[in-house]
């Protein structure tokens, strides 16, 4: 890379002559390697899925979960370095939870993004620390705004989402999104999209093996972010591979 | 009693007082208060705006420590603020507040308002949890009209369209429930103010001397100082001068105390300046006269 | 633990020797206070407003000290109109209360300030909120505070019933505060109220010459 060599990419602490911090856009780099990571938003709720890449058949399957709880109605995913994502992670719960303790009502998901982004970005800016090596998606609902999707950058900025991606394949996944019709789509229904999106996007010849995760919020989890039950993933899996077979004999 | 040795202090910080005070106070004696301006101060809003009222004396205690001193301090052009209670903490608190709106006056390019000295003043009294001992008569006129408010020295406000504060504030306050009401002319006003004060003067002990009165309109403010003296010295009936030669004495001696020195301007312009002759360069000279 | 002391101002503070009430209706709620401030035995203020406003619908009826309820009235104050602009929406009553409740709590030794926080939010109607000496917090139908309050609660447990409307409302916050006023040496002077609904703050004021007489009145 034409960064390399120049000295401007040591420190996040430093800007390059025509004003980038490197040291941001390498964390970048650490998100587009990374298993996928969508999130969908429909009328109703919204759902997260995750192409959890297994780097061994030992591992117990479930396990090391990549979807976490933050709070009861807000769940969050991160693309990159998985120990970064458990890091952030824990401490929009503290957020989440200081918010509660303060104003005695749950966090809306734009403050909770707020507060997180403001963390973040405090990462970029001295030389002693490196910049998060991950995109981190929040996805809840709150009474006052619906459902809604933020996606926190390595950078600290953020985003409120329709319907979002970042890992590996996030540009296909985007542009598979893109084709659902996010305004009449069920919940149930968004869950067997997303399962497809995953499937889809997963690249069998560079990795083999992944396990498919899924959490949901909305009228069937009465408010609350849960996985999605067993049963119901395993199906829209099955129906997910169905449609790719599908697609392959065409 | 058990006796407190001095110690040295090893700060720097000299205590010895305090062992001193201590001493005095278990025999007794003691009692080192602050000045404290035993007072009447009041304000009203009439027609065209404020009057600011207060009397001028400061006690020690049972002694006057100033028969004429100024009560109506300066916070900004157009706003004015009477002190009452440690003379000190009001000087100071009110040159702080007027020093800091002017600052925030230049800061947001606007006149100042009274709420914002009146915040300030509150939040910093309030800080202080009343060791700050001011009580406080704030008036002045900004964009949102006449204001009046008090500041109590713990922190508290109140807004009110004719108030009292000091020692004095019950004879005043007894003058203004029963004189004052809503829009006077500026005459009708300021006689009023001036009763107030006065029976602050006549009625109550702390309070004393001369009437100050500040008058404070939309474009102008004027501080009448010394409006009213009812107190003024009565002129001696005898005089106790003695004529010259009353008391003889035998010698006189004179004494110049006046030092001359001249003064040159050293540069490319100024003329180099003499060396002075040494007889001049020394001290005065002394004359004496012998007059036995 | 120690023991709160009710009666710890300090010296030559002002006190706010109060009666203030607060009653939720269904379409929102009635706050009350007399207008009394003394210092001592002086009146330092005969016509005070103990009704502060915190936020667009809500406001706080203040008892104790009048430095201290002041300087908390203006901190939470602060605190809504910051989240007012970072949530883009109006906080709700509880959110107020519990900011109250935080900075009474965290200070209990420093501060004498017995506080009543009502207002109205879309999310819950018309809510009241008791925080006194200790700092606790007591949502309730109805509340009263101050000196004055001891007087009353007999007459307000009797009197008051649920499902009342706005009319019956006021008239049970108005004889409430006149009985404790007449009975509380440091309550007096005028009857301030508010009734805070959705459509806003509709405020209410009796000269003390014209306080009921409740005499045939009383059950």
């Amino acid at each position: 890379m034409a960064s390399q060599g120049t000295g401007y990419d040591l420190s996040a602490s430093t800007y390059s002559p025509d004003g980038r911090i490197f040291q941001i856009e390498y964390a970048a780099k650490a998100v587009e390697n990374a298993g996928t990571v969508i999130a969908i938003r429909t009328k109703e709720g919204v759902v997260i899925a995750v192409e959890k890449l297994v780097q061994s058949k030992l591992l117990v399957p479930g396990s090391n979960r990549r979807i976490f709880n933050i709070d009861r109605h807000i769940g969050a995913a991160s693309a990159g370095l998985i120990a970064d994502g458990r890091h952030l992670a824990e401490r929009a719960r503290d957020e989440a939870v200081n918010y509660r303790d303060t104003y005695r009502h749950p966090t809306p998901l734009k403050a909770l993004a707020d507060r997180v982004g403001l963390y973040v970005q405090a990462y970029t800016l001295y030389s002693s620390v490196r910049p998060f090596g991950i995109s981190t998606i929040l996805a809840g609902i709150d009474d006052v705004r619906g459902p809604q999707i933020f996606m926190v950058e390595p950078s600290g900025v953020f985003w409120g989402y329709n319907g979002c991606a970042i890992g590996k394949g996030k540009q296909l996944a985007k542009t598979e999104i893109e084709k659902l019709d996010l305004g009449s789509l069920t919940l149930s229904q968004a869950v067997e999209e997303a399962a497809k999106i995953i499937y889809k996007v997963h690249d069998e010849a560079k990795d083999k093996e992944f396990e498919l995760e899924m959490s949901w919020i909305g009228p069937e989890t009465d408010g609350k972010h849960q996985l999605v039950p067993d049963e119901l993933r395993k199906e829209a899996a099955r129906k997910a591979k169905e449609a790719l077979d599908d697609e392959m004999e065409d | 009693m058990t006796s407190v040795a001095p110690q040295k202090s090893k700060s720097g910080f000299d205590f010895s007082n305090y062992s001193r005070n201590h001493f005095l106070d278990g025999k007794g004696l003691g009692g080192f208060t602050a000045t404290s301006t035993g007072t009447t101060i009041v304000g009203l809003i009439y027609k065209d705006g404020i009057v600011l009222g207060a009397d001028t004396r400061a006690t020690e205690g049972p002694i006057v420590a100033d028969k004429n001193c100024e009560k109506i301090h300066y916070i900004s052009d157009n706003i004015r603020c009477c002190g009452a209670g440690t003379a000190a903490d009001t000087e100071f608190v009110t040159a702080l507040i007027s020093s800091n709106m002017q600052l925030h006056a230049l800061h947001t390019g606007r006149k100042p308002r009274v709420v914002t000295a009146m915040t300030m003043l509150k939040q910093r009294l309030f800080q202080y949890q009343g060791h700050i001992g001011a009580a406080l008569v704030l008036g002045g006129y900004d964009a949102t009209g006449p204001q009046l408010f008090t500041v109590a020295p713990h922190g508290s406000t109140d807004k009110l369209p004719y108030v009292t504060m000091g020692s004095g504030s019950l004879a005043a306050m007894a003058v203004f429930e029963s004189g004052w009401h809503k829009d006077m002319e500026q005459k009708e006003a300021v006689d009023l103010v001036v009763a107030a004060i006065s029976s602050g003067i006549f009625n109550d002990l702390g309070s004393g001397s001369n009437v100050d009165v500040c008058i404070i309109k939309k474009d102008s403010t004027e501080m009448l100082r010394n409006y009213v003296m009812p107190n003024e010295r009565a002129k001696k009936e005898q005089k106790y001068g003695f004529a010259k030669g009353t008391t003889r004495f035998t010698k006189e001696h004179i004494y110049s105390m006046i030092q001359k020195e001249d003064v040159f301007e050293v540069g490319s312009t100024a003329p180099t300046p003499a060396p002075l002759p040494a007889a001049a360069a020394g001290a005065g000279g002394e004359e004496t006269m012998d007059t036995s | 633990m120690e023991a709160l002391d009710m009666n710890r101002l300090k010296k030559g503070e002002v006190d706010l020797g109060t009666s203030i009430m607060a009653v939720a209706y269904d379409k929102g709620v009635i706050i009350g206070a007399d207008s009394r401030t003394t210092m001592g035995s002086y009146i330092a203020n005969r016509v005070t407003d103990k009704l502060t406003h915190l936020s667009d619908r809500i406001y706080c009826c203040r008892s104790g000290s009048a430095a201290d309820t002041q300087a908390l009235a203006d901190i939470v104050t602060y605190y809504l109109s910051l989240y007012s602009v970072n949530m883009d929406q109006q906080p709700d009553v509880k959110t107020a209360a519990n900011l109250f409740q935080d900075l009474v709590y965290q200070n209990k030794d420093r501060l004498s300030a017995g506080i009543i926080v009502a207002g109205w939010d879309k999310k819950n109607g018309g809510k009241v909120f008791n925080i006194p000496l200790g700092g606790g917090i007591f949502e309730q139908p109805w509340a009263i505070g101050g000196s004055g309050s001891t007087y009353i609660y007999g007459y307000c447990d009797a009197t008051w019933k649920e499902g009342w409307g706005k009319e019956q409302t006021l008239e049970f916050v108005k004889n409430a505060l006149s009985l404790a006023m007449r009975r509380d040496g440091s309550s007096g002077g005028t009857i301030r109220m508010a009734d805070i609904t959705e459509d806003g703050i509709e405020r209410h004021f009796i000269p003390g010459d014209q306080l009921p007489e409740l005499a045939g009145k009383i059950v």
